[in-house]
């Protein structure tokens, strides 16, 4: 399938009254994988949190699969059983109660309420080859909260991969790990990205991993200070402007008010 | 009538007496409101509410001075009034920049001030202070248990049916959002069900230990359980059974009622730990 999978269009978000997001727009083609880079507290994550509508905004802002995100987050199910997101961390305590098979289980099913047991065959099975296409077959039985970072994060795929679904979204999902488990990480995400056909939307602070993975980088700074691809974005000269809350202000306020 | 002493307890070192019908109505009520308290505790601790069931345990003395103020069942007031408690703290969480633990105590020191000193305006209050603060579990009626029963039958086909929803949101609210779940609608009727379970369960258990009902079951259970679903069980089952043995205990032993279900609660808590 190709075409634009999301569409952002004039995006401003206020929080207390002031301006995280001002003035974003960008679209992401089918089965392209993007990044999200800029400053801590530039509004990547707010960016992620107002896409997949748990942020208030105005309406229409936001297309997902040609279908307007409404100003609660409302989509259609179809459209919603679409999307797949994988957070920075789960809140989990020392001990959660909850086996791996079955947090995968919870990304099987369909948005809406549903009985626990409805189509259970058909969920275990899903499950299972989640688990072995990311490499935790070993996991099933094991609790969410006894596994080490690198683990958690591939569970975090099989969630994902359970059921087809064509957007990913990814809020600095590597954050925390080490060297070789971001390569590890990074490597399966590509092959589950060319398997599954995922568009994908990564907030990432690794600027090398951006550089060999993606094929379009967003330079975030409150406004979207640059896109295009790697070698265009993340020259020293740009990473200094982007880096600088200060560097482009004047040439932004001039663009956005004349 | 037993002979019910000032924190529930009851002289019945005669064994027959479990065949009294106040006694098999104790049971039932200690039965069903252990299971409630383990069912809506289960999730409760995972989302670190435990603090928020005491502040609600303790706030509920204000709802039902002011019923005994207004010459009505203060049951009757209790619920909404608790219902409305949670509703103004989980707005004060969400938009008060203070940690959550400080406003809880705020809400729930205060209330309990304020309702000790509306009861020193009554001149009788036919069940007593010590009634509300330790529970009557003897006192309670076919009604309450009536009560009790359909909050635990609604509560269990509530949160069986949104169980994803419900353990999504307690891992992470973005990726529960993502999903489609309705997310401030979902806390807010999570936190309003706990307030009614805490308002119906007072009677029984008391103001002091209510909290207990709600944490020690799903501690228990959660260090006994390596399945979501087994966890919510076990944490209901052993609401409802330590319940059960601590009235028993109590009613054999002649020591108040709620303070013993809290101990039995407590033994079976350092047994899981060991």
């Amino acid at each position: 399938m190709s075409g634009v999978v999301l569409r952002v269009q004039d995006l401003s978000v206020l929080r207390g009254g002031t301006p995280v997001l001002e003035g974003v727009s960008f679209s992401l083609q089918s089965r392209s994988n993007t990044a999200l880079v800029g400053p801590n507290g530039a509004g990547k994550s707010t960016l992620v949190a107002a896409v997949l509508g748990l942020l208030p905004r105005s309406p229409c802002e936001v297309e997902i699969l040609g279908h307007p995100l409404g100003a609660e987050g409302q989509l259609p199910r179809s459209v919603r059983s679409q999307i797949a997101y994988v957070p920075q961390n789960l809140a989990l305590q020392r001990r959660f109660p909850l086996a791996v098979a079955e947090f995968v289980g919870f990304g099987f099913d369909s948005p809406g309420p549903r009985c626990p047991w409805h189509n259970r065959q058909g969920r275990r099975l899903a499950v299972q080859r989640a688990l072995e296409r990311t490499r935790c077959a070993d996991l099933g039985q094991r609790l969410l909260s006894e596994l080490s970072g690198g683990q958690l994060k591939r569970v975090l795929l099989a969630f994902c991969v359970v059921r087809p679904r064509r957007l990913l979204v990814l809020d600095e999902a590597q954050a925390g790990l080490d060297a070789p488990s971001k390569e590890q990480f990074q490597h399966l995400l590509l092959e589950l990205c060319g398997q599954e056909g995922w568009t994908v939307l990564q907030v990432s602070h690794d600027l090398d991993l951006v550089r060999r993975n993606c094929d379009q980088v967003l330079c975030l700074n409150r406004w979207l200070r640059c896109s295009g691809s790697p070698d265009h974005t993340l020259s020293p000269e740009r990473l200094s402007e982007i880096y600088d809350p200060n560097a482009q202000c004047g040439s932004y306020r001039q663009h956005r008010h004349g | 009538m037993p002979n019910v002493g000032p924190t529930g307890s009851t002289a019945m070192a005669d064994p027959g007496l479990l065949g009294e019908p106040f006694m098999q109505r104790a049971l039932l009520g200690g039965l069903l409101t252990g299971a409630l308290g383990g069912l809506l505790g289960s999730f409760a601790v995972l989302r670190q509410l435990s603090f928020f069931s005491d502040a609600l345990g303790h706030s509920a003395l204000l709802g039902i001075t002011l019923g005994i103020l207004l010459g009505i069942n203060p049951t009757v007031v209790l619920i909404p009034f608790a219902a409305m408690i949670a509703i103004l703290v989980n707005q004060l969480v969400k938009y008060s920049a203070l940690p959550t633990d400080a406003l809880l105590n705020i809400v729930y020191s205060s209330s309990l001030a304020a309702a000790v000193l509306a009861l020193s305006l009554v001149e009788t209050y036919r069940g007593g202070i010590q009634q509300l603060l330790f529970g009557d579990i003897l006192g309670i009626s076919w009604r309450d248990l009536g009560v009790i029963g359909a909050l635990l039958v609604g509560a269990l086909a509530y949160l069986a049916l949104s169980l994803r929803a419900q353990v999504l949101l307690t891992l992470n609210n973005n990726l529960a959002g993502s999903m489609g779940v309705r997310t401030g609608w979902r806390q807010l009727a999570f936190i309003t069900l706990l307030a009614v379970v805490v308002a119906v369960s007072i009677k029984a258990v008391g103001v002091l230990l209510i909290s207990a009902f709600v944490v020690i079951p799903a501690s228990t259970g959660c260090l006994l359980s390596r399945s979501f679903p087994l966890y919510v069980l076990n944490s209901a089952l052993l609401g409802g059974s330590c319940a059960l043995v601590g009235l028993l205990a109590s009613g054999l032993t002649n020591l108040p009622s709620g303070p013993s279900v809290v101990m039995v609660q407590f033994l079976g808590f350092l047994a899981a730990l060991i």
